[in-house]
This record gives structure tokens, sequence and C-alpha cells, in this order.
């Protein structure tokens, strides 16, 4: 079953490039190739018919959960609205009260790190175990920075400054009575926002831990990947929106 | 079994002879879309481009406002940096998320999502975009240059600087009731009536609308001095009678059950039962 040759492997630009279950394993040690955990081992659960049909409902699952993550993200998104509409003084105030440059470079980071973790999909499909590896180890470092601008920058300097949600408020020079609403609904949509890439890096954390034990991952299984990887995209097109929205509007 | 029998041969769907998937090579993802290198690092040189022009765009903007005074109208500003996201979040779901080239069932899911979302988000607008048609006085006010009353307030707690929006103070009572009692500057409210008319009128106009927070203001229970309290008047095609307050004898000191018991018993031996 095992024995075909690699030469099955057909390297195709564009779509429906039949994944392969015939690689080269010569250089993996056998305790990584014999164990359970490596990806050609793992077994479907018994209650699917095939793999593919267990892929394909996990991945299903996971966009319905991707749209709920959504209509979480869609409430902040209509209180922004709403306040916006009510309040517009307090809204440009606490726009012009944001540093665009820490926005814009949090959004090439989670980009770029969006474009590693595709990556990390595709090349876990060719079985190329390093650079999967690297472009995880990547998006993960990514998160750390994202997050690391924002709590250093962003709201180590806001929170002290007495730019804070709500009752804390406790800015001198503010001329709206409003703005604490607008840095209600600031920490809010970013504080959520950034317990998702969190959230995200840990689930990348455990794929590459995996990855590096195992090689859990190859052609034949990567549901964990790919769902992750939707997971960080949803985060991503988030923050496309509310980049704009926070910083940049005003 | 050779290596091209699959779970899609045949138009079951699944395999007759291996129904429980045994067959390791239906694990294989045949067809599984595999990304073009060149075409990811294409949408993301795209996507990093359009987050140079929106940025630009911003700063162009302010550099227009300091250097020449001129202003641009505030929906160029919102209607373009949201049509750039937009652009950048159908790229993103196109391509990284493949969208594109996966099952339309995933599509259908997120787009019906943004369905909703766009429900949600548009029926709040028009909420509050024509309260005033309704009740002039419910229309979303907006002070120019804010009150300054919040931030003049003292603060109610040295450690947190906690400030306490003082605008109205309905001492502890909902809001709702505040606004009927007290009334607006346009409209006069119950407590206005209170002054002019009598007692009881002032109970029955207070009546009259709903019943909230009766126990708390009625100290001579004009509600049941008024005829609010009885549940004789049944609802019918012609009339609305809105039953107000509390089952009748539900904290009456005479349990209803047991007064009546003895004419129940005697109703029921009647019926034979």
């Amino acid at each position: 079953m095992f024995n075909k040759p690699a030469t099955c492997f057909r390297v195709e630009k564009g779509y429906d490039q039949m994944t392969m279950i015939d690689t080269d394993t010569s250089g993996v040690p056998a305790r990584i190739l014999q164990s359970p955990m490596h990806w050609r081992n793992a077994k479907h659960q018994s209650h699917w018919r095939s793999g593919d049909e267990e892929f394909d409902a996990a991945k299903f699952g996971m966009w319905l959960f991707l749209s709920t993550e959504v209509l979480l993200f869609a409430g902040i998104f209509c209180g922004y609205a709403v306040f916006r509409m009510l309040y517009p003084e307090a809204w440009a105030n606490g726009s012009h009260a944001l540093d665009w440059r820490m926005g814009a470079a949090n959004t090439a980071i989670l980009l770029f790190s969006s474009w590693t973790a595709a990556n990390a999909v595709r090349l876990a499909q060719l079985d190329k175990q390093f650079w999967f590896k690297i472009n995880i180890l990547i998006t993960i470092l990514c998160a750390i920075a994202f997050v690391g601008i924002k709590f250093t920058f962003e709201y180590g300097i806001k929170l002290p400054e007495g730019k804070a949600p709500g009752t804390f408020f406790a800015y001198p020079y503010a001329t709206d009575p409003h703005e604490p609403l607008w840095w209600s609904l600031y920490y809010i949509g970013t504080g959520i926002h950034a317990f998702h890439v969190i959230i995200g890096a840990f689930l990348f954390a455990f794929v590459l831990w995996r990855a590096h034990r195992y090689q859990a991952y190859g052609p034949t299984q990567y549901t964990l990947v790919e769902n992750s990887a939707l997971y960080w995209h949803i985060v991503d097109l988030i923050w496309i929106f509310l980049f704009p929205l926070l910083y940049l509007i005003h | 079994m050779s290596q091209d029998t699959t779970n899609a041969s045949n138009d079951l769907g699944w395999d007759p002879t291996d129904p429980h998937g045994i067959n390791p090579h239906d694990d294989a993802h045949e067809g599984h879309f595999v990304a073009d290198w060149k075409m990811q690092i294409s949408v993301l040189v795209i996507l990093l481009a359009f987050t140079v022009l929106t940025v630009g765009f911003y700063n162009l903007e302010q550099w227009m406002e300091t250097a020449f005074e001129i202003t641009l109208p505030k929906w160029i500003n919102i209607v373009g940096a949201m049509t750039i996201a937009t652009i950048k979040a159908i790229l993103v779901a196109a391509f990284f998320m493949q969208l594109k080239y996966d099952k339309a069932l995933n599509t259908f899911v997120m787009l019906f999502c943004l369905f909703c979302v766009a429900l949600f988000l548009g029926f709040s607008m028009i909420d509050l975009g024509s309260r005033h048609l309704v009740d002039p006085e419910r229309a979303p006010s907006i002070v120019p240059g804010g009150t300054g009353v919040g931030l003049n307030a003292a603060s109610a707690d040295k450690d947190f600087s906690l400030i306490l929006s003082p605008k109205v103070n309905t001492g502890g009572s909902n809001i709702v009731l505040y606004a009927r009692l007290h009334g607006s500057k346009e409209k006069p409210g119950l407590l206005y009536y209170r002054e002019k008319g009598d007692e009881a009128s002032f109970w029955k106009k207070f009546y009259s609308g709903h019943a909230a927070g009766r126990d708390t203001l009625d100290e001579h229970n004009f509600y049941e001095q008024l005829g609010f309290a009885t549940h004789d008047a049944t609802s019918d095609a012609n009339a609305s009678h809105p039953r107000h307050g509390l089952t009748p004898g539900l904290f009456s000191d005479v349990d209803p059950a047991a007064s009546s018991s003895a004419d129940s018993q005697a109703e029921s031996q009647d019926d034979g039962h």
C-alpha cells in the first residue's frame, strides 16, 4: 500500500491537486514514524465513513463558529455606529487620541501572519515539515508582537493618562462628557480582539508542538492546521475593520 | 483494493465494500485544493498595498486640513476607508480562507451571517433615526461640544477617580418612570398635573397608562380606590381592558381556596365527582 514510488505526486499550479500518501519518509526517525500520532498512522474517527467527510464536517463546524464570532463583534460594531451617531464629537476626539502608526503596524503584522498561516496549510498539504513549522512559528511570533505593541504602546500609554473606559476615565483635558463611552468601546473592541489573538497563538503553539514532536500534520491529516488558520484569518478580518473604524475615521 | 478506489467512485458517495472506511486510502483527501504560493504572496502584497493606501488617504486628508484648511466631507473619509476594508476582507476570505475554492456551503454560512449582521445594524439605525417621528422628545439629542457636566463632577471614589454621570439622577427609580413623572422641557410630566389637579385625578392619569412602580409611590392606594384593582372587566373585540397588578388574593390573609372549599365541595358533589 505504501510501496508506490513518489512519482505519483503531481505538482500543479492552480487547483485540484491530488495530495499524496506515499511521501518520502527517509530520514524520519522510527520513533516519530511509528507513533500513532504521526499523520500517516492517524485514522479518522469510526463514526465517519472517511477522513474526507470528517475533515469537511470539522471545517463546516469551524465556519459556523466563525459566523458566531462575526456576530459577537457585530454587537461592538453596532454600538460603535449608534454612539458615533449620537456623540460624533466624542468619537472624533477619541479617534484623534489614537496613534495610527501603531494601528498600521499591527495591521501589517496581522496581514503578514495571515499569509504565513495560509502558507502553513499549504506546506502541511505538501508535507514540507520544516517550512511548515517555520511558518507556524512566525505566526506565533507575529501574535506576540501584536499583543506586545497593543499592551506596551497603546494600553500602557493611554491608561496612565486617564484615558480609561467608563467610570475609570480620568483624563483631565477631555472636552466631551461622552469620551468615557468611546474609551469603553475602544477597550472592549480591541481587548476582545487581543484575547482572540492570544487564543490563536495558543492554538498554533499546540499545532507546532504536535508537529515537532510527532509530525502530526501532513497531506492526509491537517484538520487542526486548517481550522486554526481559519480562526486566525477571521481575527485578521475583524482587525481589518476595527483598524479604520477606530484609528482612521474621525 | 487498488489505489484508485475512492469513496467518490460510485454514486452512493461511500464505498459499499468498505462502509466504515477501513481502507486508509479513504483518508487521502484527494481533490483538496492546494494553494499556489505565487497567488498567496500576490494577495499579501495587494493587502499591504491597500493598507498603505488607506493610511495614506488618512494622512493626506489630515495634511490638507492643517496646511490648506481644506476639510473634505465626512462621508468621503468613511466610505473610502470602509470600501478599502471591504475589499481587503473579500481578498482574505476568498484566497487565504480559500472560500473561492471551497464548498459553496461555507460561503453560504458566512453570507447568511453577514445578512443577519446587516439586519441587526440596519434595524438599529432605523430605530434610532426614526424615534422622533413617533414622539419628538425621543429624538437622539446631540449637544455640540458636549455639556461638560460629567467632567466637573466630584470624584465619587478617590482611588479610582470614579466619575458618575450626573446628568440625570433618578433617585434610584427606573428611568422610564422618572421620565413619565418629571417629563421634559417640551412635555410636562405627570407631577405637573399633580400640582394643578387633585391627587385622585393624578393617580387616575397615572394608572390609565402603566401601573409601574405603584407599590413605592401610591401611599393611599389610589390604585384600589379608583377601581384599577378589579379584574371584572374582560377584554373583548371592541374594548381592551389591561389587567394591572397582582393576582387577586395572592397575598391576602384569607386563603380564598380555604374559604370557598365548602362551596366547591358542594359543587363537586352536585357534578357527581
